[in-house]
């Protein structure tokens, strides 16, 4: 993305275009004085919002995690940073951050390379019915994920359609939900379902600002479809990879809907997600805000720590 | 110098004051001697959150009807709110002390009621004034909502365990419904097996990790996840391994069925996969939405666990109570309740037969409407039957942090179903709770 919005003016250090010639010019207030005063004018609202409904709420989060105690008790946790090292005890907690990460493991790679390979075939210009399809594909995105959960519990139910179909082709049922493996791989499958389209809408967007010319040069020099394909086109789709990948994570890592109406965490813990656990242990068990703040602390700087590695692997400009 | 002294001198005042008036406030609700009847509102509208339309809110507004003869400028403003919108509203309320924002009265579940009074004490009155006479209740019953020897709440809902069963299915395998009244969970399961192969039909369902049978096995015997004292009780509890005992052989049997959703567990009883179903007298609400099935079941009691001390046939699941808010209108809300729920044989006359609201007050049963025999169980007067379990079923001491222990023990049960080791999968969860509860 940032290939096509390199800038042309050189940019100040505060990131505003450097027009000091403009500047010397101007009378009491200067242009670029001006252009900056509308600028943060413009940015205020916006930022007072944001500040306001979630750099307030977060600051207030992490007092929150220093604190122990249930309910409206609160009071400073001795240690201080005694949630975080109860986190290190916590065998549920650990169990959910086990399965979050393969869900990411899993779920990711499979679905952004699913979304790649479908964004090639539908941006190919002879193909019939090629809106059709890319709004199939992109139609699951607008299902709601209570209702695409409740769904997909209902057809991998013992009974189910998934199991009626197994069982017409003569396979044994699979009871889906019941077991530690299947569970979480009914949800892989929930989100392949809900979220590659997504993705590859990005893909297809940023396919479109790909050079034909690159492509035609390719298969002029002999690159077969598949090369052209991993040599042409996915380098210069890099950092549309790159932000899809954060976004998948972050969005993985914070997982809830699917952990909960799907599985309901099920069996045991075994489908748990660390979001799920984060509100069991707030709303459903005997509410222990600071202990739910800490975890919250913990997924943002997993996400934090995975954005970064991304952005040093995917994002080396050479 | 001299500023700084005013200031902590100021400092000092207010926090004082705050203390006088803290302690005002603790004063309020002290007192255990009943209102007089001329200090209690003639008018005024009480707020209520409750979320069945077909059951608690439609006996909310038939109470309001009984109250309004002795004063008909008392009126209600029920808001319907489900059960864990109410749990997410409290928690905010508390959080934020926003105390305006809450009703008057609200609906509680019974096994959320001592994780709510232990941790938001702020959004509780105590009945201690209002009175209503506690004895006239089953003990079991109370317990949900007592904390530190104070009454937090007014009882609703018969969450009292019954054994519902389908007569035909039974007799096309030679039994009647007496054959499995006053029965072990062994015998229970010898004729569950033969039921199994003479009709290729179960006798129970559930949801998977659900532990509902479980605590409702537990409770039989008067067990529970917790001590006298509140502790974590899971390892080595006599009764509990029993009860999972007993529910490992039940599901080896093959004559429960496991689903993985409460729609799924509706409808395997109602589409007559399975000829039976064990859990609070509430779940036959669902049982009689099978029209066609009319005159085919039985309630009975439930099994009870061999070789345990205290074992019977009665148990409950669930259930709800009121409570009531520390604002204004507490002792108008108090009184309200006193002489509706827990005073009006009247009220319960009209919304048994109306919504299947089945009395958790004792006087009640004696009423006529308790002794109808109900056609859609064979004719049998179930309700009296039911109102009469209830006053067996063993107190069960409660605990503010019962989800963690169902979520801990639901985790154990597939181990145990798998064949795993009872004692150590109750150890495992025993550790889970002991570190939840920390």
């Amino acid at each position: 993305m940032s290939v096509t919005t390199q800038p042309t003016v050189p940019l100040a250090p505060d990131g505003e275009p450097d027009l000091t010639p403009a500047k010397r010019r101007g009378g009491r207030m200067t242009i670029s004085r001006r252009t900056n005063l509308v600028g943060w004018g413009f940015l205020l609202p916006a930022a007072g919002l944001v500040t306001l409904m979630s750099f307030w709420p977060m600051f207030r989060a992490l007092i929150l995690s220093f604190q122990s105690g249930r309910g409206t008790r609160m009071r400073w946790a001795d240690p201080l940073w005694f949630n975080y090292t109860r986190l290190l005890e916590d065998k549920v907690f650990q169990q959910t951050l086990a399965n979050t990460f393969i869900y990411l493991a899993i779920q990711v790679p499979i679905m952004l390379i699913l979304a790649l390979i479908l964004a090639n075939l539908l941006n190919d210009r002879n193909l019939r019915f090629r809106g059709l399809f890319r709004t199939a594909i992109f139609l699951p995105c607008a299902v709601g994920l209570v209702s695409y959960a409740l769904v997909f519990r209902t057809m991998f139910a013992n009974d189910g359609m998934v199991n009626v179909f197994l069982g017409k082709l003569g396979f044994d049922p699979v009871p889906w939900l019941n077991n530690p493996t299947t569970a979480k791989l009914v949800i892989v499958m929930g989100l392949l379902w809900r979220w590659t389209g997504y993705n590859m809408i990005f893909y297809l967007a940023g396919l479109q600002n790909i050079d034909p010319n690159t492509l035609e040069a390719a298969r002029i020099d002999g690159a077969g479809p598949i090369r052209t394909f991993l040599y042409v086109t996915v380098p210069q789709l890099k950092p549309m990879i790159l932000l899809t990948a954060i976004m998948s994570t972050n969005g993985t890592l914070q997982l809830f809907d699917e952990s909960w109406n799907l599985t309901a965490g099920g069996p045991g813990y075994a489908s748990m997600t660390m979001s799920h656990y984060l509100y069991q242990v707030s709303f459903q068990g005997s509410p222990n805000f600071g202990y739910a703040s800490a975890i919250s602390y913990v997924i943002l700087i997993l996400v934090a720590i995975l954005a970064l590695i991304q952005m040093k692997v995917g994002d080396r400009r050479d | 110098m001299y500023n700084l002294n005013r200031r902590l001198l100021l400092g000092l005042g207010l926090s004082a004051a705050a203390v006088g008036l803290a302690g005002c406030g603790d004063d309020g609700g002290g007192t255990d001697e009943p209102v007089a009847s001329e200090d209690i509102p003639k008018s005024g509208t009480i707020t209520v959150w409750c979320w069945d339309p077909a059951f608690n809110l439609y006996s909310m507004k038939e109470a309001e009807k009984v109250y309004q003869k002795t004063s008909p400028d008392v009126k209600l403003n029920i808001v319907e709110t489900p059960w864990d919108d109410v749990q997410t509203k409290l928690t905010t309320i508390a959080q934020s002390k926003a105390f305006d924002q809450l009703p008057d009265i609200f609906l509680c579940q019974n096994n959320a009621f001592q994780k709510n009074v232990e941790n938001y004490p702020d959004l509780f009155a105590d009945f201690g004034s209002s009175g209503i006479k506690y004895d006239e209740f089953p003990e079991g019953v109370v317990g949900y909502s007592k904390f530190d020897d104070k009454n937090w709440g007014c009882p609703f809902d018969n969450g009292t365990a019954v054994n519902a069963l389908r007569t035909d299915i039974l007799e096309q395998a030679g039994f009647t419904v007496e054959d499995f009244t006053d029965i072990t969970w062994t015998d229970f399961i010898a004729k569950g097996k033969e039921v199994l192969g003479k009709t290729g039909k179960g006798l129970m369902s559930g949801e998977v990790g659900s532990p509902d049978i479980l605590s409702i096995m537990l409770q039989s015997a008067g067990g529970s996840f917790f001590t006298e004292d509140g502790k974590a009780n899971l390892k080595d509890n006599e009764k509990l391994i029993k009860s999972l005992e007993a529910y490992r052989d039940i599901v080896a049997a093959k004559i429960f069925t496991q689903v993985n959703s409460w729609d799924e567990y509706i409808a395997t009883f109602i589409n007559s996969k399975v000829g039976g179903v064990i859990n609070g007298v509430w779940i036959l609400g669902s049982v009689q939405t099978a029209k066609d099935q009319s005159g085919k079941w039985a309630v009975t009691n439930i099994p009870k666990l061999d070789g345990v001390d205290g074992a019977t046939n009665y148990s409950a699941n669930g259930g709800s109570s009121w409570a009531i808010t520390p604002k204004d209108n507490k002792v108008l809300a108090a009184d309200f309740l006193a002489k509706t729920f827990a005073g009006s044989k009247e009220l319960y006359e009209t919304i048994l037969p109306k919504a299947g609201a089945l009395a958790n007050w004792i006087p009640a049963a004696d009423s006529a409407v308790y002794k109808e025999p109900q056609e859609y169980f064979g004719g049998d007067a179930i309700y009296s039957k039911v109102v009469d379990y209830a006053q067996k079923v063993p107190a069960m001491a409660p605990g503010a942090y019962y989800y963690e222990a169902r979520d801990a023990v639901a985790a154990a049960i597939p181990k145990i179903i798998a064949g795993g080791d009872i004692k150590a999968a109750l150890e495992e969860a025993h550790k889970t709770l002991e570190f939840a509860m920390n």
